[in-house]
This record gives C-alpha cells, sequence and structure tokens, in this order.
C-alpha cells in the first residue's frame, strides 16, 4: 500500500509544480520543488537523526551528481505536464525509463532474460505508436 | 485554459522519454548514494546540489514568466510531497513486497493519479478526458513495463 501511495505522491507534486511552472516557468519550479523539499527532508532528518550514518564518504564522485539531474528532470515534468496533461506525461516518462533501464542493464553487462526485454521493449514502442497517432 | 493540451508532439515525445532516461540515470546515482549512506542522505545530497543547480541554471538562463499572477503558496509545496516520496518508497522496501513490486505498484499508484488528475483538471491544470487511444497506449505501456520488471531481470 505505501508502494502505491509514494507513486500517487509523484503524481501529486508533479501536478502541483506543474501548476506552480503555468504561474512562473518549468525551471523555477523546480528549483522551488527542491529547496523546499531539502528543507522538508533536513527537518525530517534532524527529528528522526541518523543523516549521516554509514559511509557517505566512500561512495564514488558520480553518485553525487543525482541533484543536478533531478532538476532537469522535474523541470521536464512540470513543462510536460501542462501541454499535453498528466497520463501522457506520465506514461511517456515511465517508457523512456524502462527502455533507458534495460539499455543501463546492456550497457553495466547485467544479467537478464532477452526474450523478456525484446517482448517489454516492443510493448512499450508499440504503446508509444499508438499515443502519436 | 484547454487549448494548450494537445496530442503528445515528436518534441514532447522527445522530451518525456529523455526524462525518463534521466530518471534512470537519477535513480542509480541516489541509489548508489543509498548503499554506502543513510537514506535520508541519498536524499538529501540531491535536494541540496539540485537547489545550488536549479539556481544556477535560473541566473544564467533567466526563464520568462508566462504570467503576471501571483501562485497560490501551496503551489510551492510540491518537493514536501517529493520528500515523503523517498521515506514510502523505503518503508515499503522494508516489508515483504521485493524491489520489483515496489516499481510496479508505485507505477500504478502514479498512472491512477494522473489520470484522475486529467479527469478533474486537479489542482488548477487543464482537464482532459482520456479517450480510448489513451486506455490502449498506457495498456501497452504498462503490459511492457511489468513484463520488463518482473522477467527482464532488469531490477
Amino acid at each position: 500500500m505505501y508502494a502505491v501511495l509514494a507513486g500517487g505522491l509523484v503524481g501529486l507534486s508533479r501536478q502541483i509544480n506543474g501548476r506552480l511552472a503555468l504561474s512562473t516557468s518549468a525551471m523555477e519550479s523546480s528549483f522551488w520543488n527542491h529547496a523546499v523539499g531539502l528543507g522538508f527532508v533536513t527537518i525530517t532528518a534532524l527529528l528522526i537523526g541518523g543523516l549521516f550514518a554509514g559511509e557517505p564518504q566512500s561512495a564514488p564522485w558520480w553518485a553525487y551528481l543525482g541533484g543536478p539531474v533531478g532538476v532537469v528532470f522535474i523541470a521536464a515534468g512540470s513543462w510536460l505536464i501542462a501541454r499535453i496533461g498528466a497520463a501522457q506525461t506520465a506514461m511517456l516518462i515511465i517508457a523512456g525509463q524502462m527502455i533507458s533501464g534495460v539499455m543501463l542493464d546492456l550497457i553495466l553487462g547485467a544479467p537478464g532474460n532477452p526474450l523478456a526485454r525484446i517482448t517489454g521493449v516492443a510493448l512499450i514502442l508499440t504503446g508509444m505508436w499508438v499515443a502519436r497517432r | 485554459m484547454s487549448d494548450v493540451v494537445h496530442l503528445p508532439k515528436p518534441f514532447h515525445f522527445a522530451a518525456a522519454f529523455g526524462a525518463g532516461a534521466l530518471l534512470t540515470l537519477m535513480v542509480l546515482f541516489n541509489g548508489t548514494l543509498a548503499a554506502y549512506g543513510s537514506l535520508f542522505f541519498s536524499s538529501w545530497v540531491p535536494h541540496l546540489t539540485g537547489t545550488i543547480a536549479a539556481l544556477i541554471f535560473l541566473l544564467v538562463l533567466r526563464p520568462k514568466r508566462l504570467r503576471s499572477d501571483r501562485p497560490p503558496l501551496w503551489t510551492y509545496l510540491g518537493g514536501v510531497s517529493g520528500g515523503l516520496t523517498v521515506m514510502l518508497t523505503s518503508a515499503s522496501m522494508n516489508s515483504a513486497l521485493a524491489l520489483s513490486g515496489t516499481i510496479a505498484l508505485g507505477l500504478a499508484g502514479q498512472v491512477i493519479f494522473s489520470l484522475f488528475a486529467d479527469m478533474r483538471g486537479l489542482f488548477g491544470l487543464p482537464q482532459k478526458m482520456p479517450g480510448l487511444r489513451d486506455g490502449i497506449a498506457l495498456g501497452l505501456i504498462l503490459a511492457g513495463s511489468l513484463v520488463l520488471i518482473f522477467f527482464g531481470g532488469s531490477v
């Protein structure tokens, strides 16, 4: 149930950010999303504790690049949702995430079932083709 | 407002698809961070560096405001919802549900919410009734995603 709720929250935040972008701009909306989220995570982490637990200093440098990537991702979502709607935005982002995930797995040489990969990617591409009319 | 909503154009396709690819990278980066540090840390760092990156983007690009009205205050709260997502995801990953189940249910939640949001025009965004074509496309993309999640060995 938590997982379904988490998915719904992704949609909720995209909807709210999209509305903010209507009155401002996609990038400004992305800035506020991150700034307010930073405040929220900081307060929650301070209340619960354990922010610097583990060995974060031994993580590879590229693991710290998620922020700038996320900024462009959130801005893109805010820009798209006002133009093609929430459902189209969600399904095309899911399609891109899934297919790029397969490509990343292939690049990293992760084990996987080739037949399932081909079937899955073919179904997704067909779905995108249907959506583009 | 409803006149801004069209069927996706090739550029929209490319943008959404590219955004999905960015999401894959983001999950890889943040997930790697979570493997070394705490879950809070893996959400705190990208929010911090993201805030700085967004500020730089804003200073360099100086995007024009589309409208001169002041947005309602609640529109600034999208980040809270995003922060909650991380905690709920971790809560569900620590439950009996496997990672693939968490991802599949997350996709379901996202799609159900977005369909409902379109039908009602939630939070001041344009209203849009999903048609048969949307339903078929959505069904195919979800079916393909489920095949990849449960049989593709990609997660």
